[in-house]
């Protein structure tokens, strides 16, 4: 166990950790914004990804112009879905398991249509600050990873801000936790609940495009994504951005000196009991508020 | 152009199909033949059985242009098992009883392989499967046959290989499915053939980062990393960290879609497979120029082994006779094979008969694939 | 019980008998696999409907049962029963010492503690190959011979898994019009109240999850016996996720509404697959419909159904 692989196993959690973050944050955003558990939302980056690298290699577009491109496909998505389905099921009073399986079934249909639609391949996008890496005592990150992760850090910090300080923001909290009294304030309700779907497709496609050029996408990535982020996001207290922030970071570093201390062959063991042991001694959450049921 | 012309090219077209389908159906006439396929064309699998598939109807349009089977016209019945061996129990009981096919060909998975095996072996189904002989119940199959190599095999050319750069160190990064089976056969292997096996990491099947894994062997200091994975994943990693040692692939590595998601890895990578379409073997030559004729791209491991077994069933047929089912299509069956991917045997103990020397070492270079002539003595 | 009900009974019983024998094989085969989903979702459904829990573990006794069928057969050449016996003792212990503390949580923070349990158990069966084979995983399990009878056929076999099936209802149903059930769907609607009344919703819970241990444990089993091989591909998570369709699609609260549920994720996919590789798409898109257009599941749609034709036949609708 030398230094040099301490210090990669760190670049790695934390690189990991940040990616798990941004899947999580999203999910968070939704759950907080409508008390919807979103199982598509590794779908989201999947769409924001894939869009990019069509709009990218297919019509030729620039890089940034691609991005925003794919950024706007996931807000669009997430739009659609809350208009669609989530509207409708909310005026019947659907249940939450009933919305938790309507996002099940949508990430089934998602998965199976870039299947069918575009193919078994994966795909990759060009990294930020292209091929360069940081070499620190024989320990390797990309430049592309520190992007990430100060991207990764930037956001969660924005979305918490825009939580707390903006009048968006504040209504969309407001709207999710009391809709009647929301609604007397001049709250359009059923409007600050599409704004969270967007603002969740936008986070998740955002996550997809700064993941690809790390570990490429395909039509596989989406659930394995959505699981690492539910993970963070409840670690975190699933209403809290922040939270889930902190929760993806200490499911990423787990991973890895799990690997290193103990043994590839029982990263997962280990760091789902890890997952286990901190929900039992953190009831709230890392970061959660008190009482709230599961956040 | 103007319009009379391209209906004139329009016309002149259709006229030509039409004709070379008639041209095809003078050649076979009669109740089709019809065998069964079962094959991972959605989900995990889809790697895998989408180009069988490929493979598959080009080679029954193959079959039924040289006269099928007597006369009558072949038929590939195939279905789609989802990559969930339920599906594939649940498809072989229709094949076998609701469509009552003659054999069955498939399907792409292990699981899904033993699953249908179960019931081809107690119906005297003949199957022919596109993967490796897996665990000890099917050796007692005598009617499934593999047309792919054992695990056993496929370790054994990575050693081959390894041995050959004198590479006595090796890495290995591995995958906790298909990559624990191949890891079985090479841990008592390794001795014999000189090398010590200095590091051996796994990942879990659908890891989106094998980095610290990649860190542990690049630790070791091995001479050569062997990669065992289905995924392109562990390849970018290894780049990503500078490990600078040649890598060595498992077959399930090579594909066009991993080559496509390893971006710039994909490069001084050394896969033993069978089939490198860009530089292929005089005798695969014929399939290849075919293959990228009908379908404008170039044809690997898992098309060549299903066009394979087409061929190995329609000369079954024929020599035992259009109609023949069970034991006497079976015995027909086992007669050796020289096939485009291998040649096969499949009356040895492994239901493949594929010898070591069939490998075909190719090189990752710049993401296109190319031929080394390294080959193994037999 | 009236006249009318007991017809409709009857003649359910009459089908039910004839079924396996004038449809094709095949689909013999997938009423088999409808009987096995529909005592692994009873559990689910017990847990959802009941105690408002979000059970992702599933696919770990459901594999725990199927190896030790397989175990105990193939390696150690038993009898059935104890394959059963043992999957049984197995996971109904697991359950409990890793249900008291993972119980303890709520909502959310539950439902991804069974996710992990899950996921730990996926990966102990992939590194654990030794006793569960791997990938390669553990064939040749024999069919299960009831004193001479060989089921060696779907339309053998299925008359036994659904008595076991029809068994289970029973247990179920007996659990939901307890008392013990009355307590749970207070805990499940306020959990204040409950406690209030001095009801102890640990203990409770712990129950029902053994309980639902002991039917993924069985559904296991009974799958091993059929597939005659289990492999790791079988117990992943996402198997778990497949298992919760079946109460949400069928109705939770509704102990019929689990075949309808299990009926669903059986035949149809199989079904759609007739229409091309398009078939995975139309499956997902068949779930949204359904849970979009029926809240309460399909059981609950043909209730408002049968409501509404009730109310335009008694006179002015």
């Amino acid at each position: 166990m030398t230094l040099s692989l301490v210090l990669q196993a760190l670049f790695a959690g934390v690189t990991n950790g940040i990616v798990y973050a941004l899947v999580g944050m999203g999910l968070s955003a939704i759950f907080k914004g409508s008390r919807v558990i979103n199982a598509m939302q590794g779908e989201f980056a999947v769409i924001g990804a894939m869009t990019t690298v069509l709009l990218l290699t297919k019509t030729g577009w620039p890089y940034a112009a691609a991005i925003a491109g794919g950024a706007v496909a996931g807000a669009l998505v997430g739009a659609f879905i809350e208009v669609a389905f989530v509207r409708y099921m909310a005026k019947k009073n659907a249940s939450e398991d009933s919305f938790l399986l309507l996002t099940i079934g949508l990430a089934l249909t998602l998965s199976a249509s870039v299947l069918f639609f575009i193919g078994r391949d994966g795909h990759l996008l060009p990294p930020l600050g292209g091929e360069g890496v940081l070499i620190i005592l024989d320990a390797v990150i990309q430049f592309h990873a520190l992007w990430l992760i100060a991207i990764g850090i930037g956001a969660t910090l924005a979305l918490r801000a825009f939580y707390h300080r903006t009048t968006i923001g504040l209504s969309m909290m407001a709207a999710s936790i009391d809709a009647d009294g929301a609604a007397t304030t001049g709250i359009n309700v059923a409007r600050m609940r599409t704004f969270t779907f967007v603002l969740g497709g936008l986070l998740g496609a955002l996550g997809g495009i700064l993941v690809t050029p790390l570990i490429g996408v395909d039509y596989q990535l989406g659930l394995n994504l959505t699981l690492k982020g539910f993970a963070a996001a409840v670690l975190g207290g699933l209403t809290n951005p922040l939270g889930a922030a902190v929760g993806g970071l200490t499911l990423g570093l787990v991973e890895s000196l799990a690997i290193i201390g103990i043994s590839s062959s029982y990263k997962d063991v280990v760091a789902f009991s890890v997952l286990i042991i901190i929900m039992i001694l953190m009831p709230q959450g890392i970061l959660g508020r008190a009482g709230r049921r599961g956040g | 152009m103007s319009v009379s012309s391209f209906i004139a090219k329009l016309a002149g077209a259709t006229a030509l199909v039409g004709l070379s389908a008639l041209a095809v159906q003078a050649q076979t006439s009669g109740e089709p033949v019809k065998i069964g396929a079962i094959v991972s064309v959605t989900g995990a699998g889809a790697g895998l059985g989408v180009p069988e598939r490929n493979g598959l109807l080009l080679a029954e349009k193959d079959i039924n242009a040289k006269g099928g089977i007597k006369g009558r016209p072949i038929k590939f019945i195939v279905e789609d098992d989802a990559s969930n061996p339920d599906t594939a129990l649940s498809k072989a009981n229709d094949l076998i009883f609701g469509q009552k096919v003659q054999a069955l060909l498939g399907p792409s998975l292990t699981a899904s392989t033993v699953a249908v095996g179960g019931v081809t072996h107690a119906n005297k189904i003949p199957q022919i499967a596109f993967t490796g002989i897996g665990p000890a119940v099917e050796r007692e199959r005598k009617c499934v046959a593999h047309v792919l190599p054992p695990q056993r095999l496929n370790a054994m050319a990575l050693l081959e290989y390894a041995k050959s750069i004198k590479a006595a160190k090796v890495g290995v990064l591995h995958d906790a499915g298909y990559g624990n089976v191949v890891m079985a056969e090479l841990k008592p292997l390794a001795d014999k053939y000189g090398v010590k096996l200095v590091a051996v990491e796994k990942f879990e099947i659908g890891a989106t980062d094998t980095t610290t894994q990649a860190a542990k062997v690049k630790a070791a200091q091995p001479d050569a990393v062997f990669i065992i994975a289905t995924s392109a994943t562990p390849f970018r990693n290894v780049k990503q960290i500078q490990i600078a040692q040649p890598v060595i692939a498992a077959i399930g590595s090579s594909s066009y879609e991993y080559v496509n998601a390893m971006g710039p890895a994909a490069d001084n990578i050394v896969i033993p497979e069978f089939v490198v379409g860009e530089d292929p073997l005089p005798h695969q030559k014929d399939f290849v120029e075919l293959y990228k004729k009908t379908y404008n791209a170039t044809p690997k491991n898992y098309e060549a082994a299903a066009w394979d077994a087409a061929h190995i069933i329609a000369a079954a047929l024929n020599k035992a006779g259009a109609d023949a089912t069970g034991e006497k299509l079976c015995d027909a069956m086992k007669a050796p094979y020289s096939g485009v991917l291998a040649n096969y045997n499949f009356s040895a103990d492994d239901m493949t008969g594929i010898p070591i020397s069939s490998f075909v070492f190719s090189k990752l270079v710049g993401g296109k694939y190319t031929r080394t002539p390294f080959r193994v003595a037999q | 019980m009236n006249p009318r009900t007991l017809l409709w009974l009857a003649t359910g019983l009459v089908v039910w008998a004839v079924l396996p024998f004038i449809v094709p094989r095949y689909m013999a085969d997938l009423l088999v696999f409808t009987g096995i989903y529909t005592v692994a979702g009873l559990g689910i459904g017990l847990l959802l409907g009941h105690c408002g829990i979000v059970n992702l573990a599933q696919a770990t006794f459901y594999g725990l049962g199927a190896y030790a069928s397989a175990y105990c057969t193939v390696m150690m050449g038993l009898p059935s029963v104890v394959g059963f016996l043992v999957g049984a003792v197995i996971s109904m212990a697991l359950a409990y010492v890793i249900g008291r503390p993972i119980l303890r949580l709520t909502g959310y923070f539950l439902a991804l503690g069974t996710l992990a349990l899950s996921a730990i158990a996926s990966a102990l069966f992939f590194e654990w190959d030794w006793l569960t084979g791997g990938t390669l995983g553990i064939g040749g399990i024999p069919k299960l011979d009831l004193f001479g009878f060989l089921l060696d056929r779907p339309s053998r076999y299925y008359f036994f898994v659904w008595i076991v099936a029809f068994a289970c209802m029973a247990v179920a149903r007996n659990l939901v019009d307890s008392r013990t059930g009355l307590m749970l769907r207070a805990m499940r609607d306020s959990s204040t109240a409950a406690a209030a009344l001095s009801v102890d919703l640990q203990a409770l819970r712990t129950r029902v999850f053994v309980v639902c241990a002991l039917f993924g444990s069985l559904a296991g089993s009974l799958f091993a016996h059929h597939a005659s091989f289990v492999s790791t591909q079988s117990f992943t998570v996402d198997r778990s996720i497949s298992f919760l369709l079946i109460p949400v699609i069928g109705g939770a609260t509704s102990i019929p509404g689990i075949v309808v549920g299990a009926l669903f994720v059986t035949f149809l996919p199989e079904l759609l697959s007739k229409l091309g590789d398009i078939h995975q798409i139309l499956f997902g898109l068949a779930l949204v419909a359904v849970v979009v257009l029926m809240p309460e599941g399909l059981v609950g749609a043909f209730g408002k159904l049968r409501t509404r034709l009730a109310k335009r036949g008694s006179g002015h609708g």
